[in-house]
Parts: structure tokens; sequence; C-alpha cells
């Protein structure tokens, strides 16, 4: 029950392509394997694209397309590009603060022809106040914090759609 | 207690290494901020941060009921390992839907060896 050691998820899959290209297929053709619906889109059912730019300090962002024109929302900066072996990049929700973060670190471990590919989204214990968790644990907090990294920000950009659509 | 107070008293690292230390069992005050090479008012704060959460509360010791001595509480981070556990449902699916897009492009295209 080390405090620490509680301040992370750790997943793991193990994929049936060789490491280079589990590295790449992860992170350029990331838009075709994430899961669409509005509980892990800004996009919602609207068109919208999902991208890494590669590198350090590159972003991860979802370009969302409005009548008004597209829209970028970054969810975090890339902190470490090792292909094929290792990506760390910051996520962050809609609601933290300036210089509030969370970490994702993805390794690829060459096992032959699999790669297994372990996750760590770490980083929870050091938010402080006004994280996105602050009223307590339901499920509209979670979608703040996970899929929904806009949350309000998103349902008020939906809305907007909506009425341009019916206007 | 909510688990913004949980995460809030975690996110310090004295507080971190006071419950590190009481893993070990119950503690006196005093030893904490002995080990921890602290001032007593300061250990004094961060206790308090650490009881008003409710990681940590206040008994008397075993061998002499005077002493007052501080042991863990894990409850709150009950809390926190069920919100580490939603998190880890989320990228669990994102994985599984990860892992049959590499392997099924993967069978339309055979990579070259």
């Amino acid at each position: 029950m080390s405090a620490p050691a509680g301040d992370g998820a750790t997943v793991s899959v193990s994929v049936r392509v060789p490491q280079a290209e589990a590295f790449d297929v992860f992170t350029s053709e990331i838009d075709l394997w994430w899961r669409q619906g509005p509980r892990y889109r800004i996009a919602g059912r609207r068109r919208g694209q999902l991208s890494f730019e590669p590198g350090v300090g590159g972003r991860l962002f979802e370009t969302v397309e409005l009548p008004a024109g597209p829209r970028v929302i970054v969810v975090g900066t890339i902190l470490a590009w090792d292909p094929p072996k290792r990506l760390e990049f910051e996520w962050r929700g809609v609601n933290f603060r300036e210089g509030e973060s969370t970490r994702v670190e993805v390794n690829f471990r060459d096992v032959g022809e699999s790669t297994l590919v372990t996750l760590r989204h770490s980083g929870f214990a050091a938010l402080r106040e006004g994280h996105p968790v602050r009223h307590g644990l339901d499920g509209a907090a979670f979608s703040r914090m996970m899929g929904l990294w806009w949350g309000e920000l998103l349902s008020g950009l939906r809305e907007h759609v909506v009425t341009r659509a019916s206007a | 207690m909510s688990l913004d107070a949980t995460l809030a008293a975690l996110s310090d690292p004295t507080r971190r290494a006071v419950l590190e230390l009481l893993r070990g069992g119950p503690r006196r005050a005093g030893e904490l901020s002995d080990a921890l090479g602290m001032s007593p008012p300061a250990m004094s704060r961060h206790l308090r941060v650490l009881r008003e959460c409710g990681l940590v509360a206040e008994a008397r010791g075993d061998d002499d009921g005077r002493v007052r001595v501080l042991r863990l509480r894990p409850e709150p981070l009950d809390e926190l390992r069920h919100w580490i556990g939603e998190v880890e449902r989320f990228w669990t699916g994102q994985l599984a839907s990860f892992k049959e897009h590499a392997e099924r492009r993967s069978r339309r295209a055979p990579r070259r060896r």
C-alpha cells in the first residue's frame, strides 16, 4: 500500500507485430486505433483527427472540424521519443491548472515476433486542489480526466455546433 | 474524506516519507521528525494534513498508554486505488484497440523480413 506506488496505473498488452512496427503504428496511426465516441474523443461523432507530432517537444493533439474551421486541442507535449523502444508524453485534463500534468510512458519490448507494450499513466498524486477529481470519484470527474480531456469545454463546442447547425 | 484531500496530502515528498515510515508500525511524532531531520513544528504541520485527510490517526502506544503514537490508516488510499482502477480500465480498452488494429493491419500487409 505504498503511496507512491498507488500513484499510477500500469497496463500491458502483447501485440503480434515487430517492435519497430508497434512503435510506428502506435504513434503515426493513433487516429486509426484510438477508440471512437465522445468518451474518448473531443470530436465525438464529428470529424476529428488525433495526431502525434514526432519528436521531443512535439504534441499529442486532436483537431476537430467545426463549421467555423478546425480547432486544435492539445493533450500534452512529448517528453521522450525513443523509437522503437520508448515514448513518454504529458496528459493534461481540461481543468488542470497551469503547470499541472500527469505523465504517460509507453515501453515497447521486443519479444521476437511480438512486442510487449507496457503503458504507465502516473503523476496523479502530484495534482493539487483544482484537479479534475476535486469533486470526488463520480463518472463525470473521470470523463473530465481521461476520455474527455475536454469535458465542459467540449460540451461547449458541441452546443456551438448544434446551435449553428440549427440556425 | 475526499480523494482530492488524499491526493493533495500525497503530493508532498515529506508526507510520503512519513507514510513509508508508518508502514513499519506506529511511531511517535518525535521519532518521525528525528528520522526525517525536521523540526517538530514543521513535522506537526505535515501530520495535521495527514490526520485531516484520514491517512494517519493518533492512538495510544501499545506498551505505554500515556504515549501518543501515530498510525497509518489505509482507508483513504482505497479511493485512490479505485481511481487508479478506472484509469487502468481506460487504458486496457485503448491498448486492446491498438492491438487489434496493429495485428489486423499486419495481416493485410505482411512486413518483409
